[in-house]
């Protein structure tokens, strides 16, 4: 009786998970992109912010939405990545070259990943959120600023993107 | 808007499809795994160390109460090195990885702190303990000896807890200082960037 609830409890959560994974990787890929540059990497950050969702799932307790909640494990998840990469140094391979050719995207949103990647690790995450269509509010509580100086940044990074964009002739 | 630019648009245009959930879930064991593994390699090492040398003690039933004094602080130097290795483990799990960004930060960055000061000054306890022990613990078997081996096995003794208090540990603590600053420095910086209104 016992065992077979629980095997339904592990039935449920496993769907809620599927869900939200489903909804969510493309967000959270992109995030880990916008702040590496590097598709495998991006990818390989976002299977480990899945990894802790998966595993945390079940302290969630609806104080904030769940997007908030997964955007805060990916983005503590992107800062993390500090830490790695002094201790595995990336290979000396070109990687990203040879990754842009390989999946033919369009020169300008290659464009728009590379100048995020280059811009300081806080206002990566702030700017890919926005892109993303994450309300100010919720992006302030996710990085931990207050909405006033969230609005600001992110009207600085939109125009130091746009100033790029022109220099480069996009 | 953006002067014309769609950031928006080109930002969602970067697709890629989602790996499949099993092999996330395969990858989840393996994280598991390997974290684990190395907890359990040391822990088990050192614990099996310490065991043989009280089953020493029991077995051969030493005399002389330097050389029982020798076993106990040689025993609890790696139960103390134990403590803190446990213990820095522990300081990773504790973190709440869905705080925000700068609560994150403030966290890693007393993490770090607190391993600096563990890593540096545990470290050299762990030597003393340990050749103070060694010395306590091989006076009853030497003064058994002649004195021309005695002295001898004291040289050698001594030569060695000498290279590692003087030049395997200073490396040591220097190296990991080196790392531990860079990153405390790095996430520093990044705290920073939560600060500065520019």
């Amino acid at each position: 009786m016992v065992f077979s609830t629980t095997k339904q409890l592990y039935k449920i959560i496993i769907m809620e998970f599927e869900q939200l994974y489903k909804s969510y990787w493309q967000k959270v890929f992109r995030l880990c992109m916008g702040y590496v540059n590097d598709y495998d990497i991006a990818q390989d950050m976002a299977q480990e912010t899945f990894i802790i969702v998966w595993q945390k799932l079940h302290t969630f307790r609806n104080e904030a939405s769940i997007g908030t909640w997964i955007f805060r494990i990916a983005s503590n998840n992107c800062l993390r990545q500090i830490d790695k990469e002094k201790r595995f140094p990336k290979s000396e391979l070109p990687m990203h070259i040879t990754e842009e050719k390989h999946y033919s995207l369009e020169p300008q949103i290659l464009f728009l990943y590379k100048c995020v990647a280059e811009l300081p690790e806080i206002d990566r995450i702030i700017i890919s959120l926005e892109l993303e269509d994450v309300k100010q509010a919720e992006i302030a509580n996710i990085v931990g600023l207050s909405e006033a100086n969230t609005r600001v940044k992110i009207h600085r990074i939109k125009e130091k993107l746009t100033q790029k964009f022109k220099e480069n002739g996009q | 808007m953006d002067n014309n630019i769609d950031f928006k648009d080109l930002w969602k245009q970067q697709a890629v499809r989602p790996p499949n959930i099993k092999e996330l879930l395969s990858k989840l064991k393996y994280f598991k795994r390997v974290s684990l593994r190395k907890l359990v390699i040391t822990n088990v090492l050192l614990i099996a160390t310490s065991a043989f040398i009280i089953f020493i003690w029991y077995f051969y039933q030493p005399e002389f109460i330097s050389t029982k004094i020798g076993i106990i602080l040689t025993i609890s130097a790696m139960l103390m090195y134990l403590f803190v290795y446990n213990k820095l483990v522990g300081f990773y799990k504790t973190v709440d990885r869905t705080q925000s960004n700068s609560e994150y930060l403030q966290k890693l960055i007393s993490i770090k702190t607190k391993q600096h000061f563990l890593q540096s000054t545990m470290l050299s306890l762990y030597f003393i303990l340990l050749g103070s022990g060694l010395c306590l613990y091989m006076y009853e078997y030497t003064s058994r000896m002649t004195i021309f081996w005695g002295i001898f096995t004291y040289v050698v003794m001594l030569g060695w807890i000498g290279f590692t208090w003087f030049y395997l540990r200073p490396k040591e603590i220097k190296k990991e200082q080196a790392r531990v600053n860079g990153l405390i420095a790095k996430f520093e910086a990044v705290n920073k960037q939560l600060s500065v209104n520019e």
